[in-house]
């Protein structure tokens, strides 16, 4: 028997006044499964995740949550707790009473609900802070704090807008893991939104990946960082080499738009690709260098430990044939 | 960026705030003093007499009883209205938005003659009679926009997103209300009632306007206006003084201490 998926939208579309925020949506979230939604700002992902929590409803189009129709079904109804953005804690409650909220307004009693909110800080690893206010802890802190108090009501499905985008980068990376490994725990289907490719594709099993409203492409990181379906995907996620159909066809392929990988180049002796370089970056793990090959920007990855041609020295370049990917645009 | 007054700056600051502070500190010697017809300086001598003799005068209880109550009127309908009005003005956005959220606050702006003719002209056509009921209908006027803006500044600070937060929760709407909206804005209501309450409470233009003829219509501050005239017991008027100050300073000071750790202070937008 097939199983349910956790969320599905079946041509789903949201528009306000003349902006088609999230236009023509198909999409599946299988049950169990870290799903990232990826895009710039204004790409409609933020709304696709309030479609889902109810804050916002659908022009046209269904919502099915474990094979239910949500259409009609409030926020406070539905059995999906959000982690908001700038974690919207409560800031009159102290922290074990903004997490036993949910309990409390579905009518728990107060021992009950205190003990399970104990423990659920105790999960995040905030045991001794529940007696504080928000105003008292750390960005990081406020931040799991925000997990627990949704974690809590045993949601089908935990949605997350941005959860980590106001920690700096060390805590970020540390906040990935741990919520990586929360979810594996669990078991719990997560969804999360975010404009950092970067995180998306370290976290997510898998991600779709917005742009103006439509979903641009959907797969596993691999798939989506390897294999990007369009110019948009290609640009956005990494830093992906785009070449014009006249320099694909130049370099072996046919007249269509491709990408390139900056470690699939490779120095050579000989080699399709031959410029002066133009600048480099140290990156710890290696170095980029930009050249210009027929009016075209393209970067290289030379690994540490390789010799680093230096700025304005002329080099050949050569890669694998496979490692040109083709896009779908129209040429 | 540090600044080091001169001391002519200082010499006039000093000067500016003795200018502002010494009477009051005058309305309180005077209550003290034995020369009851004139206020004389320095006072030929201090007794504490005055108080009993206050405490005893019949005709200063009902002016003070009529007092209070307006002002606990007025306050009650101000929360009420102004809670209400904020509600909606921080909820929606419309044509026309910001030009209503003028008219609220327009009538604590409006000098009170205006208020005052303009109520002394509008009531009658209501059929009503001048009594303490039209002296709330004016001074509501104000009390209301005191409300309104300790409200309003609270709720465009509040983050609309914890409100969603509850609903993400499972609260409804009531709920909601009960447990994180009212919370939330508690401080700012309490601290507006009782700005509304010591506005109220001394206020005396749009009195004299909407206050009915005789006795049952005289608010504590126009019997004060009354007694300048006498001449015996002047000491009296100052003890009254007295208790007027502390029943309107001591709620702007408890008001202020409510919202100082917040950007909307009521002093800052009396």
């Amino acid at each position: 028997m097939p199983q349910t998926p956790a969320v599905t939208f079946c041509a789903v579309t949201r528009h306000f006044g003349p902006v088609k925020a999230v236009d023509g949506v198909d999409l599946t979230v299988a049950e169990g499964a870290f799903f990232a939604m990826l895009g710039p700002s204004g790409s409609g992902k933020t709304t696709c995740l309030r479609l889902i929590s109810g804050f916002e409803r659908p022009d046209h189009g269904a919502i099915h949550i474990f094979g239910q129709d949500v259409s009609a079904v409030p926020p406070h109804l539905r059995n999906v707790n959000t982690v908001f953005q700038d974690y919207a804690l409560f800031p009159h409650l102290s922290v074990r009473d903004n997490v036993a909220y949910g309990l409390m307004v579905k009518g728990m009693g107060k021992a009950h609900r205190l003990a399970k909110a104990e423990a659920m800080l105790d999960l995040v690893k905030l045991a001794d802070y529940g007696a504080r206010k928000p105003a008292q802890l750390s960005g990081g802190q406020r931040q799991r704090v925000a997990l627990a108090r949704a974690l809590v009501n045993e949601p089908k499905v935990l949605l997350l807008d941005e959860p980590l985008g106001a920690l700096d980068l060390k805590l970020r990376e540390a906040m990935q893991d741990e919520l990586k490994a929360l979810q594996r725990r669990l078991g719990l289907t997560f969804i999360f939104v975010t404009h950092d490719q970067g995180e998306a594709l370290s976290m997510a099993d898998s991600l779709a990946v917005f742009d103006k409203g439509k979903i641009a492409q959907i797969g596993t990181p691999a798939q989506i960082y390897t294999q990007p379906a369009t110019r948009f995907v290609a640009d956005f996620v990494g830093s992906s080499n785009l070449l014009p159909p006249a320099l694909t066809l130049a370099l072996g392929g046919p007249a269509q738009w491709a990408s390139l990988r900056p470690e699939a180049l490779r120095l050579a002796d000989t080699g399709p690709i031959s410029g002066v370089v133009q600048s480099q970056r140290y990156l710890g793990t290696g170095t980029r260098i930009n050249l210009t090959l027929n009016g075209t920007d393209l970067a290289a990855f030379v690994p540490a430990g390789s010799p680093v041609p230096a700025e304005g020295s002329q080099v050949t370049l050569t890669f694998a044939p496979e490692a040109l990917h083709l896009l779908g645009d129209a040429p | 960026m540090p600044f080091n007054a001169s001391r002519r700056l200082k010499v006039a600051a000093a000067a500016g705030l003795a200018f502002l502070h010494l009477p009051i500190v005058l309305i309180f010697l005077y209550a003290f003093t034995t020369e009851e017809r004139s206020f004389a300086f320095p006072p030929p001598g201090l007794t504490a007499q005055w108080f009993a003799v206050a405490w005893a005068r019949s005709d200063i209880w009902p002016p003070l009883i009529l007092s209070l109550q307006v002002a606990c009127v007025s306050t009650g309908v101000a929360l009420i209205l102004g809670t209400l009005i904020s509600a909606a003005m921080a909820g929606a956005k419309f044509w026309g938005r910001e030009s209503l959220s003028l008219l609220v606050v327009l009538p604590i702006a409006l000098p009170g003659v205006v208020t005052g003719i303009a109520l002394r002209s509008a009531i009658p056509m209501l059929h009503l009679d001048f009594s303490w009921i039209t002296i709330v209908l004016g001074h509501a006027t104000f009390c209301i926009v005191i409300v309104y803006n300790n409200a309003v500044a609270r709720l465009r600070r509040l983050s609309g997103a914890i409100l969603e937060a509850s609903a993400d929760l499972g609260a409804n709407a009531f709920q909601t209300f009960r447990h994180v909206l009212l919370p939330n804005l508690g401080t700012a209501l309490l601290a507006g009632g009782m700005l509304a309450f010591a506005l109220s409470f001394d206020e005396v233009i749009v009195t004299t306007f909407t206050a009915g003829t005789g006795a049952a219509s005289k608010t504590l501050p126009i019997w004060m206006l009354d007694e300048l005239i006498r001449p015996r017991q002047r000491p009296v008027t100052n003890v009254v003084a007295i208790v007027v100050f502390a029943t309107t300073f001591l709620p702007i000071l408890a008001a202020y201490y409510l919202t100082r750790d917040t950007s909307d202070s009521p002093i800052a937008s009396k």
